[in-house]
C-alpha cells in the first residue's frame, strides 16, 4: 500500500539529489538540470499533499511551478550560450573573473 | 472579492501590463529607440503612478478572491518601484553601457521587473508570491547579461541565475511543506491553521527556513548574499542602481506581508505583533540581520571596485532593514519603510554618480576619484553630491540616513528583545563610516593640483537627477515630517 | 516527546533523503576501482569500434529552437484544464483564455520579427 509518506520520502529524496547535484557539480549544464529535479521533486510533494488533503490548490500549484521551471530553463540555457559565445567554458570552476 | 469586479481596482497593474507589451513591440519598428522608448516607458510609467494614486479601495480590501490584497502598504511600495523604475530610465539615458540595439529589450524587462514588484508587494497567497517573485527575477537574470559582449556582464547573469533558481527551488520546496501541514496557501489560511493547534513544528520551522533562503536570496542577506558583488560588479551601472533598490524592496515587502500576516497575530491595538508559529522566527532573523550586516560591512573595508563597494554596502543596508522586521511592531514596520524612502534617494544617487564617472573615465575603481574635487566645478559638485550621500549611507546627521536609523533603533529598543541587536548595529555604523570615509577623503583630500587629468563634465539631466536627489537626501534629514506622516499611515492601516 | 509526535516519520524522512545522496556519492568513492586503461574508455561490448567522436557539437540554432519550442509548449498545460472545464467556465473563461492566447501571439510576432524563427 502506497501512502502519503511514500510519495513524500520520494520527493525529498529527490529533492536533495537535485540540491547536492547544484552543489558538487562543475558543469553548468548539470547545474541546471539538478535545478529542474528540485522543481520537479517539489511537484510530487505539491501533488502528493493536495491528493491527501483533497484540496486543489496543490495541482494549480504544480502546473505553475512547471510554466516557471521552463521559463528559468529557458532564460538559463540561452544565457549558458552567450557565455559560451564569449567565455568558450561550460564549467563552473572557470567563473573567476570577480574575486575579492 | 471576485474576479470581475476586482479589475477596477487592479488599473495600475493592466496599465504596467500593457506598457510590458507596447514597450517590446514599439523596439519592432524603430530603427533610432531610445529616446521614443524611453519617452514611453516614463510616461506609461508616470501614467500607471498617477493611477496607483487614484485607485479607490485603498483603505484595505483583497482582490481576486483573497489572492491580491489592495492596502496603504501595497501601494507605498508600488510608488517605491514606479519612482525607482522612471529615475533608472533616465539613468540608463546616461549610460554609455546601454546599446541602441536591444534597447526595447532592455526597458521592456525593466517595465517587466516593475510588474512583477508592484504585485509581489500586494501578494497575499503563496502562489501569487511565488509567481510574482519570478517575475521580478527573471528579467533581472537578463538585465544583469545585458552587455551581451562583456564577458563580466555574461559571467555575472549566469552566476545570478543559477544561485537565483536554486533558491528559489528552496523556497517553493519550502511553500510545499508548508501548504502540507497547513492544508493552505493563502497567508490568512496559513495563520488560522498556525493559531489554531500545533501542526508539526518541525516542520514549520523547516519550510520557513526555506521560504526565507528564498527571499533571503533576493534581498542579498547572509548567508545567500553570495551573488550580490558580483552581479553588481558585472551588469551595467544602471542596472546595478535598479537591482540594489527595485527587487530589493520587492523582497522585503513580501517578507514583511508574509512573516508579520501568516506568522504572527496582532493584539487588539495592533502596535504589536506576536509570533504564532512556535518557531521563534523574530530569533532567526535577528541572527540574520546581525550577521548580515556584520559580514556586509566587514567585507566592504578592502574593495577596490565602486560598485562592489556598494554591494556590500547594500548587502549591510538590508540586514540594517531587517531590524524593523524583527521588532515585530507597527514602529518597526514604519522605520522599514522611512529608511526605504531615504534608501532610494541616496542609493540611486550614490550610483547615478558612479555611473557619470564612469562615463567620462572608463573607470570603476576607487584610486581614480583621486581629486575629482578640483578637477572642474562640475566635479567638485558631483564630489559635494557622492558625499551628502556617502554620509547618509553611513547615518551621519543631518542627512536622511540618520533619522532613518534612529527609526530602526528607536523600534529594536522599544521591543525590548533585541537590545544586542542595535548594539551591533551601532558598532557597524561606526566600521562603516571608515570605507565610505576612503572614497571623500580621495576625491577632496588627495590631487589637489589634479589639471592634468582634464576636466569633469556632465550632462545636464545629470546634474537636475543629481541635484533632486541630493536635495532630497539632505531635506529628508532635516524636515522628515512629511514622510513619517506618510509612513505612518502605510503601516499603520496594513494591520488593521 | 519527539518520538511520540506524528511528525516523528517526516523528520525521519529528512534524514533519509539526506542520507541517500551522502551514501551514493560515498560508496562509491570510496568503493569503485580506480582502474583507467585504453580498453575501459572503449564502449562496452557493442561490436564495431567507434569512429570519430561522438561529443558532436550541435548548431547553436537548435538551442534556440529547443528554447522557443519549451516556452510555447508549457503553455499548454494551463490550455488544457481549461479546454476540459470549457463549458462551465462559460465566457468570462473564454476572454480569459483568449487574452492569455492573444499574449503569447504577440510574443510569437516578437520571435518573428526578430528573426529567431530564421534557419540562416
Amino acid at each position: 500500500m502506497i501512502t502519503l509518506d511514500h510519495y513524500l520520502y520520494l520527493s525529498a529524496i529527490l529533492f536533495f539529489i537535485g540540491v547536492f547535484g547544484v552543489l558538487f557539480r562543475r558543469n553548468l549544464i548539470v547545474i541546471l538540470m539538478s535545478i529542474e529535479l528540485m522543481l520537479n521533486a517539489v511537484n510530487l510533494s505539491f501533488i502528493a499533499f493536495s491528493r491527501y488533503t483533497a484540496s486543489m490548490d496543490g495541482h494549480v500549484f504544480a502546473f505553475f511551478v512547471m510554466a516557471v521551471a521552463a521559463a528559468e530553463a529557458g532564460i538559463g540555457l540561452a544565457i549558458l550560450v552567450m557565455l559560451f559565445r564569449n567565455r568558450r567554458t561550460v564549467q563552473a570552476d572557470d567563473l573567476t573573473l570577480m574575486r575579492d | 472579492m471576485a474576479n470581475v469586479e476586482s479589475l477596477r481596482y487592479f488599473l495600475p497593474e493592466l496599465l504596467l501590463t500593457a506598457l510590458v507589451l507596447a514597450v517590446f513591440l514599439v523596439d519592432l519598428g524603430l530603427k533610432r529607440k531610445k529616446v521614443p522608448i524611453a519617452t514611453l516607458m516614463v510616461v506609461g510609467l508616470l501614467v500607471s503612478l498617477y493611477a496607483v494614486l487614484k485607485t479607490p479601495g485603498a483603505e484595505g480590501v483583497t482582490l481576486f478572491l483573497g489572492m491580491v490584497s489592495l492596502d496603504p502598504f501595497s501601494v507605498f511600495f508600488k510608488v517605491i518601484f514606479i519612482v525607482t523604475a522612471v529615475l533608472v530610465t533616465l539613468f540608463s539615458m546616461e549610460s554609455d553601457e546601454v546599446e541602441e540595439k536591444n534597447f526595447g529589450e532592455y526597458m521592456g524587462f525593466i517595465a517587466a521587473t516593475t510588474l512583477g514588484a508592484v504585485l509581489l508587494a500586494s501578494s497575499n497567497h503563496m502562489l501569487m508570491a511565488f509567481l510574482t517573485l519570478e517575475l521580478v527575477s527573471v528579467p533581472c537574470y537578463v538585465l544583469a547579461g545585458y552587455i551581451s559582449r562583456s564577458r563580466r556582464s555574461s559571467e555575472a547573469s549566469l552566476k545570478y541565475v543559477i544561485f537565483g533558481a536554486a533558491s528559489s527551488g528552496l523556497m517553493v520546496y519550502g511553500i510545499s511543506l508548508l501548504f502540507g501541514v497547513t492544508g493552505s496557501l493563502s497567508f490568512e489560511g496559513i495563520r488560522d491553521a498556525l493559531s489554531a493547534g500545533n501542526p508539526g513544528e518541525i516542520i514549520v520551522l523547516i519550510s520557513l527556513i526555506f521560504i526565507l533562503a528564498g527571499l533571503g536570496y533576493k534581498i542579498a542577506v547572509f548567508p545567500f548574499h553570495m551573488w550580490c558583488p558580483d552581479v553588481y560588479e558585472g551588469a551595467p551601472t544602471p542596472i546595478t542602481a535598479f537591482l540594489s533598490v527595485g527587487p530589493k524592496a520587492a523582497g522585503f515587502a513580501v517578507l514583511v506581508r508574509m512573516l508579520h500576516v501568516a506568522f504572527s497575530s496582532s493584539d487588539g491595538a495592533a502596535a504589536y505583533l506576536t509570533d504564532i508559529s512556535s518557531v521563534d522566527w523574530p530569533f532567526l532573523v535577528a541572527i540574520i540581520s546581525a550577521a548580515t550586516m556584520t559580514i556586509g560591512n566587514l567585507l566592504a573595508i578592502n574593495q577596490s571596485n565602486i560598485k562592489r563597494l556598494l554591494a556590500y554596502s547594500s548587502i549591510a543596508h538590508a540586514g540594517y532593514l531587517l531590524m524593523g522586521v524583527v521588532a515585530l511592531s507597527q514602529l518597526g514596520t514604519q522605520a522599514l519603510l522611512f529608511y526605504f524612502v531615504v534608501y532610494l534617494l541616496m542609493n540611486l544617487g550614490a550610483f547615478l554618480v558612479v555611473l557619470n564617472f564612469r562615463s567620462q573615465t572608463r573607470s570603476e575603481q576607487i584610486g581614480d576619484y583621486t581629486g575629482l574635487a578640483w578637477r572642474s566645478p562640475i566635479g567638485a559638485f558631483v564630489a559635494v553630491s557622492m558625499a551628502i550621500f556617502l554620509f547618509s549611507l553611513t547615518g551621519i546627521p543631518p542627512f536622511g540616513g540618520f533619522i532613518g536609523k534612529v527609526y530602526l533603533f528607536a523600534s529594536i529598543i522599544q521591543g525590548e528583545r533585541f537590545i544586542w541587536l542595535a548594539i551591533v548595529a551601532i558598532a557597524n555604523s561606526v566600521i562603516s563610516l571608515y570605507y565610505y570615509a576612503r572614497i571623500i577623503k580621495v576625491m577632496f583630500l588627495r590631487g589637489i593640483d589634479a589639471e592634468d587629468l582634464g576636466g569633469f563634465v556632465s550632462s545636464p539631466t545629470t546634474i537636475t537627477l543629481l541635484t533632486i536627489l541630493a536635495v532630497g537626501t539632505a531635506v529628508s534629514g532635516i524636515f522628515w515630517g512629511p514622510i513619517a506622516r506618510w509612513v505612518s499611515h502605510s503601516a499603520s492601516l496594513f494591520f488593521g | 516527546m519527539l518520538a511520540a509526535s506524528k511528525y516523528a516519520p517526516v523528520v525521519l524522512l529528512f534524514v533519509i533523503a539526506l542520507a541517500i545522496p551522502v551514501l551514493m556519492i560515498g560508496i562509491a568513492t570510496i568503493v569503485g576501482p580506480r582502474r583507467l586503461g585504453v580498453k575501459k574508455k572503449v564502449p562496452f561490448e557493442c561490436g564495431t569500434e567507434p569512429i570519430g567522436d561522438t561529443r558532436k557539437r550541435f548548431s547553436v540554432r537548435f538551442f534556440l529552437v529547443a528554447l522557443l519550442f519549451i516556452v510555447f509548449d508549457v503553455e499548454a498545460v494551463f490550455i488544457f484544464p481549461w479546454a476540459v472545464l470549457f463549458r462551465q467556465l462559460g465566457l468570462f473563461g473564454f476572454i480569459e483564455m483568449a487574452v492569455f492566447l492573444f499574449i503569447l501571439i504577440l510574443g510569437l510576432v516578437y520571435v518573428w520579427k526578430k528573426g529567431a524563427l530564421e534557419w540562416e
